[in-house]
């Protein structure tokens, strides 16, 4: 019995990855992203790819292998190509009064006032901003005397392919919500690249522990959320909220976190206090792994907390505007 | 005929290749960040009293591949004509030091990471993105590069790290902080920031 079982895993660990290597790779929309891409032979890709799990822990050279820098060859190419592409799809009114010629005295160039990421980003009101900053100080605190100190003692005890393989189980479980939200949008692709995902990741990731979709297949996470499809239907962010241990939210994004509440397989664990528990050890994990970066931003900031804030406002909208990640279809 | 076309192709394809590759901005960032790279790999730099010397040769690095006083102008934005010379020369001095301070520190923990360049994608005809990716064990950062074509040479005028553009971020504050203040508090704070009260 037991022998068949392993059997059968090895026959369909070759199964599988035969399917995800012969799959043909998902690449950035432009068509001539193709020619960035040496033609990798599946004898290659074999050879590159060691056995499973090991595969699923340690791949990024094999991903390195999939898409190099560009080489000095394809440079001319892509750039003719994009240029193109890019003059006819957008209005760049302001080219001809681009000439940077810094006078001190004279500044006739006043192209930087209406540079190309004001078009894309729109602030958005902040009149509780008393309360926003007393709360970045309690949040502040809190990371400093609590989450920091719990995640750095976590991170010396459990080693890092352990605790990518936490996140990687926390978010395979996040499912429902990114695929709802793919459905909500309309984004039927993203909706079947979600369920492909966490059919691999489920079974051959072994419940979520490892992300073969992303390493092997080129199924790359479709994230969405509820605000983000708000969002999408219009709805503006009303006014930046930044709320004690969640973070920085707006009005547009705590609506949307309570409709992924629900959605979160985490919420209907019960009793209320192992909830809580589960994503209190999920957001220790989550540090752990990015232990430095908030130091970073707070340090680099002349006033961390509109930095922060501003971060938080970018992030939003370009994840609201981007365009759904290439999927299988590619 | 089929020889022909070959030989025509490849004959265009030698033509057009050095012009178009001449200084274009994925090379030109590319080769900045290399030599950055190895600055943080030289052998002979190793230990504690090397750390100052990597960093003043990552710091002239910097001076080629930055266009500071465009960094400092777009970070203004409106407020840029409100300062008098000398304000926006301390400005620009005072910026560009925080921003070392600040990448510097994140710089020098480079261990082994893989960088790798994906793209680069033409926006006028004076202004390019190229787009790269910082490949770590748990995570991948994408950093694209904003640049514009200055005295023929392509300089850095944004970051944008994970989709929040460095310029704008920094712009916001410096916004808000001019709304209330003036132009000299402002400089005040950067002193202090930097620790040069």
């Amino acid at each position: 019995m037991n022998i068949f079982k392993i059997f059968v895993s090895i026959v369909s660990v070759i199964i599988f990855f035969s399917i995800g290597l012969a799959h043909k790779p998902a690449y950035p929309s432009f068509p001539e992203a193709a020619l960035n891409c040496p033609v990798i032979s599946p004898a290659q890709k074999r050879s590159a790819c060691p056995s499973f799990p090991e595969a699923a822990v340690d791949t990024y050279s094999y991903q390195n292998q999939k898409r190099p820098a560009l080489t000095a060859h394809e440079t001319p190419l892509d750039t003719a190509e994009i240029t193109e592409d890019v003059d006819n799809d957008l209005d760049y009114a302001n080219d001809d009064m681009d000439e940077e010629v810094f006078t001190e005295d004279v500044d006739n160039d006043l192209d930087y006032l209406d540079d190309d990421f004001d078009e894309e980003i729109v602030e958005v009101p902040d009149p509780l901003a008393k309360f926003n900053r007393g709360m970045y100080h309690f949040n502040d605190k809190l990371y400093f005397w609590a989450l920091k100190p719990t995640a750095q003692v976590y991170r010396v005890v459990v080693p890092e392919p352990m605790r990518v393989s936490v996140r990687n189980f926390f978010t395979n479980l996040g499912f429902p919500i990114r695929f709802v939200n793919c459905l909500l949008q309309a984004n039927i692709d993203g909706a079947g690249t979600e369920i492909s995902r966490f059919t691999v990741n489920s079974t051959f990731g072994l419940a979520g522990l490892f992300d073969p979709a992303t390493r092997h297949c080129n199924i790359t996470k479709q994230d969405e959320d509820f605000g983000q499809t708000l969002g999408v239907y219009g709805l503006r962010e009303g006014i930046f909220i930044n709320w004690p241990v969640l973070g920085p939210s707006t009005l547009r994004d705590s609506v949307g976190m309570i409709g992924d509440y629900f959605l979160n397989p985490i919420s209907y664990v019960q009793p209320t206090e192992a909830s809580l528990g589960i994503n209190a050890g999920k957001k220790v994990n989550n540090t752990s792994l990015r232990i430095g970066d908030y130091e970073a931003l707070k340090d680099a900031a002349i006033d961390p907390y509109i930095s922060i804030r501003d971060a938080y406002i970018q992030h939003r909208q370009r994840k609201v505007k981007e365009k759904p990640s290439p999927s299988l279809s590619n | 005929m089929k020889k022909l076309t070959i030989i025509l192709s490849i004959t265009i394809f030698l033509i057009f290749q050095p012009r178009a590759h001449a200084g274009v901005p994925l090379d030109t960032i590319q080769a900045h960040i290399n030599h950055v790279l190895d600055v943080l790999r030289d052998p002979v730099l190793k230990g504690e009293s090397a750390t100052k010397s990597k960093k003043e040769k990552i710091g002239s690095i910097a001076a080629d591949m930055f266009d500071f006083n465009g960094l400092s102008k777009r970070t203004l934005g409106k407020n840029w004509s409100k300062f008098n010379k000398e304000q926006r020369i301390e400005f620009t001095d005072l910026y560009r030091a925080i921003l070392e301070k600040a990448y510097m520190g994140r710089i020098m923990e480079y261990t082994d990471e893989k960088i790798v360049f994906d793209k680069e994608t033409i926006l006028s005809k004076n202004k390019a993105e190229v787009q790269s990716r910082i490949i770590t064990k748990s995570v991948e950062i994408p950093i694209y590069y904003r640049m514009i074509l200055k005295n023929g040479e392509w300089q850095v005028y944004d970051i944008i790290i994970e989709g929040i553009s460095m310029t704008r971020n920094y712009r916001s504050q410096f916004k808000e902080i001019l709304a209330k203040k003036s132009h000299e508090e402002l400089l005040k704070i950067m002193r202090e920031k930097l620790g040069k009260a």
